[in-house]
């Protein structure tokens, strides 16, 4: 059974006093319940209520580290062959392991409990509710427009527990919230069909979900969005001026420049290697990556603390266009000789804490929205991220759902969605505007590196030189 | 385990369902992991736990727990009953009846047992040994090697009991090539196996370190339209998401899939050829039955480019009033969907070399990074690790070229399958050539 959090942090703390011959030891319990409702065309798709809850154990022996996890049964014998497991794994690698890990970088390290801020409490609202406006608005969608015959809503909540206490001190017990609820609406006619999505992911509760928004508004935004895309033509293939919304600002700050300069990726020779202190972007621009939730209110990504006892606090990655910080966890960040950026996160009891972003922006300026469409003489205004992917040469390419054409400084038509790509440090350094409004916008997806992670990003409006790609 | 299934099913016949399903997995797992050309971590993990599934007056209720206690059981089938109460009724929901099932040899070693995280580490190392040793400009930026042990078995209200072990072991092997400030494409290789004895990690690692060698230098193209050659990966990412999406009962009920009122007829060019087969044991999805209990089969899905068959689950079946084909998808925390097992694209008759040998104007593609729709089969992104061939020959590798168009048209200018076919964990894929994509230069 579940242990009340007084008798976990109790009981993971004497765990973690009788370990021996170890030079760190951590322990981690989690307990997550999660709800996801999905309607699609009308039918319950899918409903779902599942409770995970466990203890990760990560030990560094003889700078090696070795994790183990159990779930069926935390009490503290069980606990005890866990720590015994986590022991032998590491010894394990001893034989075979070249660069024995140095040490773990001097960290503050956090005591306390972290309630993360909602609005309307998600265990508060009964799950009839939950299915009710999920239903509600795929049929919506379906009815807005006459084009939409294909429509499907999700909605999706995580809610955390979670006790984190290591061998230099750290205590910590947060309570985490996230929910997100999604409408995708689907047009169609002779042969052809467009998507369109509309949704939100935040760190909140339900009425930080549904305050400004209804469901039925979401269901309009999605189903007139697929009306229009399904009338558009393909934009053309070309390298030209984009403007990106502060979603595709988000997702390019996450996906081609935070995947570079987490230090693990720095350290197997991504492109920013060696280059703190370089001029890797317009001046223009501050890029950062943060466990809080700053600028807006509920990133999906604020974390507060990381699981390894550090705060998750705002980190300059380019500050005015120079590269100031790598993403760090205790061990990169001794490997370089600097602090902790609170970047350690695990997604799951049984996941060892990785080196992974939290709410990836870049920081609004002074330009207007209408200034940056009126200086344009050719180019396209994109919006709507999508998926995206990046190498760690920077070489990136995303996708937007909707790209609208600006010929003479006047947007003309909306163009069917298309991909954006270049490289990463070469459509930064070609920024000339940065808008003057912020949102996060990325937070219904995930980010995937061996293990999910809940991410955010966003900006302002931002323009920049890169590829677009259309069907030809 | 099965004890405990019984009590669930018990349990929530107690409580009022009028149908019940429980499906639990317990495993042991060993992970070792490579990061920046250094073992990282071992890693063992001990997991438990069930899904519950019931009907109530037509209405579908589920709750997953990784706790197998009696009382975790027991709560878990009255939450699944609350959530029942607020689901809407669909007279589709049932739980197949009870069936024969011969359970697959092949698929568990007793050797894994006893396969310690110290083999792990051992393999890894000669993993990451491999590829630097097949040329030093190789960077190894993760991969891993993992051995699970599992038992799943289920139980259902009207009388199935099923129980089955299998071992199955996966690696792979990621990063790029680097050569003074150049750096290469990233690619991504892994293989997986069943057996101990079948381990074969240093395959996947010489084609790692094969592909990124090969995408150094990449030289500027100017665009045209031409030939791709793409290879099992690229098939995987580009060619297998959409034909899995199509041929999959529940899109083509819900309208988005494009092979919907396709059946007996052509689909692509007559080359291809798609199956799906939980009993290959070459697959890292063989099993026995599937996620509610019917007994798995070797599904023909596409023959000689005409379609055959759709995949099912028994709900999806019951609402075309034909039978499951054995393809109830999922793991104990979600109720089943309908999902390929093995996907296997049959090979064909030429070798990859003949493959090359017959492009006159084209490029090879070991990963392509972008979006696939696979509803209306459109992609676009980037070529990765891209090598243009002309004339019959391999000229160089290619830098950011855009390549877009449509995976369906495309399957009808399929102009060759190789013979040499790769298992990606639960897929088993050739080479496949294909004529009139465009690609644009950056």
């Amino acid at each position: 059974m579940q242990g009340s959090s007084t008798h976990m942090l109790d009981s993971l703390q004497s765990l973690i006093s009788s370990s021996r011959g170890v030079s760190y030891v951590e322990a981690r319990y989690q307990s997550r319940s999660m709800t996801d409702v999905n309607f699609v065309n009308g039918e319950l798709e899918r409903i779902r209520v599942v409770e995970n809850s466990g203890c990760g154990i990560r030990v560094l022996v003889d700078g090696c580290w070795g994790f183990s996890s159990t779930s069926n049964d935390t009490s503290f014998d069980a606990l005890k062959e866990s720590l015994g497991q986590a022991i032998a794994a590491a010894r394990a690698l001893a034989q075979t392991k070249k660069n024995r890990v140095q040490g773990l970088a001097e960290s503050k390290m956090v005591k306390g409990t972290f309630r993360l801020k909602v609005r309307g409490s998600l265990s508060d609202v009964d799950i009839e509710q939950k299915v009710q406006v999920t239903r509600e608005a795929e049929k919506a969608a379906r009815k807005h427009s006459k084009a939409v015959s294909t429509a499907s809503c999700v909605y999706h909540e995580m809610l955390d527990h979670k006790v984190i206490v290591n061998s230099d001190g750290a205590e910590v017990e947060i309570y985490d919230s996230k929910p997100e609820f999604s409408v995708t609406a689907i047009a169609k006619k002779a042969g052809q069909s467009a998507t369109a999505h509309e949704g939100l992911g935040i760190t909140g509760g339900w009425d930080d979900l549904f305050g400004a928004k209804s469901q039925f508004d979401y269901a309009a935004a999605a189903s007139e969005r697929a009306a229009k895309l399904l009338e558009a033509k393909h934009a053309k293939g070309e390298k030209t001026t984009i403007i990106l919304d502060p979603g595709m600002v988000g997702l390019l700050s996450h996906e081609a420049i935070g995947h570079t300069v987490e230090a693990d990726f720095v350290l197997s020779g991504s492109v920013v290697k060696g280059r703190i202190g370089e001029k890797v972007a317009s001046e223009l621009v501050t890029l950062v990556d943060s466990g809080r939730s700053d600028l807006a209110d509920n990133a999906a990504g604020t974390i507060m603390v990381d699981d390894e006892g550090v705060a998750a606090e705002r980190t300059a990655i380019i500050e005015n266009g120079i590269l100031k910080s790598f993403l760090h966890n205790r061990e990169s960040a001794m490997t370089f000789g600097t602090a902790s950026t609170g970047n350690a996160r695990a997604f799951q009891y049984n996941d060892e804490p990785l080196i992974r972003m939290r709410n990836t922006f870049v920081e609004p300026r002074s330009d207007r929205l209408d200034d940056m469409i009126k200086e344009t003489r050719h180019g396209y205004l994109v919006k709507g991220a999508r998926n995206g992917q990046a190498d760690a040469n920077g070489e990136f390419m995303f996708g937007a759902e909707e790209a609208y054409l600006i010929e003479n400084g006047e947007i003309r038509e909306l163009m069917r969605g298309a991909s954006i790509s270049g490289n990463a440090f070469d459509a930064l350094l070609s920024v000339d505007m940065v808008g003057d409004k912020f949102r996060y916008d990325i937070g219904t997806g995930y980010c995937g590196k061996y293990q999910p992670a809940k991410v955010d990003g966003g900006g302002p409006y931002v323009r920049c030189t890169a590829v677009i790609g259309g069907l030809q | 385990m099965l004890d405990v299934l019984r009590y669930a099913i018990k349990e929530a016949e107690a409580q009022g369902a009028d149908d019940a399903e429980a499906y639990a997995a317990v495993s042991a797992e060993s992970e070792v992991f490579i990061e920046n050309n250094d073992l990282k971590q071992a890693k063992s993990q001990a997991i438990s736990s069930i899904g519950i599934r019931v009907l109530l007056n037509g209405s579908l209720g589920f709750y997953s727990v990784n706790r197998l206690s009696k009382d975790d059981v027991k709560g878990a089938v009255s939450m699944a009953i609350k959530v029942a109460r607020v689901s809407p009724k669909d007279r589709y929901n049932s739980l197949p009846s009870r069936s024969k099932v011969r359970l697959l040899k092949g698929i568990y070693d007793r050797k894994a047992e006893s396969f310690e995280a110290s083999d792990a580490a051992g393999l890894a190392a000669e993993m990451l040994q491999a590829a630097k040793s097949y040329d030093s400009r190789v960077s190894v930026d993760s991969g891993n090697l993992a051995r699970a042990v599992a038992t799943h078995a289920l139980a259902n209200s009207n009388g199935t009991e099923l129980k089955e072990r299998i071992s199955t072991f996966s690696w792979s092997i990621m990063g790029m090539a680097i050569e003074d400030s150049n750096v290469s494409s990233f690619d991504f290789q892994s293989g997986g196996s069943h057996f101990v004895k079948d381990i074969d990690a240093r395959r996947a690692s010489v084609e790692f370190a094969e592909t990124v060698v090969n995408s150094l230098g990449p030289q500027r193209i100017t665009s045209f339209r031409g030939e791709m050659l793409l290879t099992p990966s690229a098939v995987n990412e580009l060619v297998e998401e959409v034909i899995s999406h199509s041929i999959n009962s529940d899109t083509v009920q819900k309208k988005s899939s494009q092979f919907a009122g396709k059946l007996g007829k052509k689909v692509s060019s007559e080359l291809l050829a798609v199956e799906d087969d939980a009993t290959n044991t070459e697959g890292l999805g063989a099993a026995s039955f599937d996620r509610e209990g019917v007994p798995h089969r070797r599904n023909v899905v596409i023959e000689k480019g005409v379609l055959k068959k759709f995949l099912y689950n028994t709900y999806t079946a019951r609402k075309d009033g034909v039978r499951s084909t054995g393809n109830a998808g999922g793991s104990t925390s979600s109720p089943p969907s309908v999902s390929a097992t093995n996907f296997i694209i049959r090979p064909g008759r030429s070798s990859v070399d003949a493959l090359v040998s017959e492009m006159e104007n084209g490029i090879i593609i070991s990963r392509f990074s972008g979006n696939v729709n696979p509803v209306n089969g459109d992609f676009s992104g980037v070529v990765k690790g891209g090598r243009l061939v002309k004339n019959g020959e391999i000229k160089h590798a290619v830098k950011e070229v855009m390549m877009a168009g449509n995976v369906f048209d495309a399957l009808r200018h399929l102009t060759g399958v190789s013979r040499e076919q790769k298992a990606i964990f639960d897929s088993i894929l050739p080479y496949m050539r294909f004529d009139n994509v465009s690609f644009t230069a950056g």
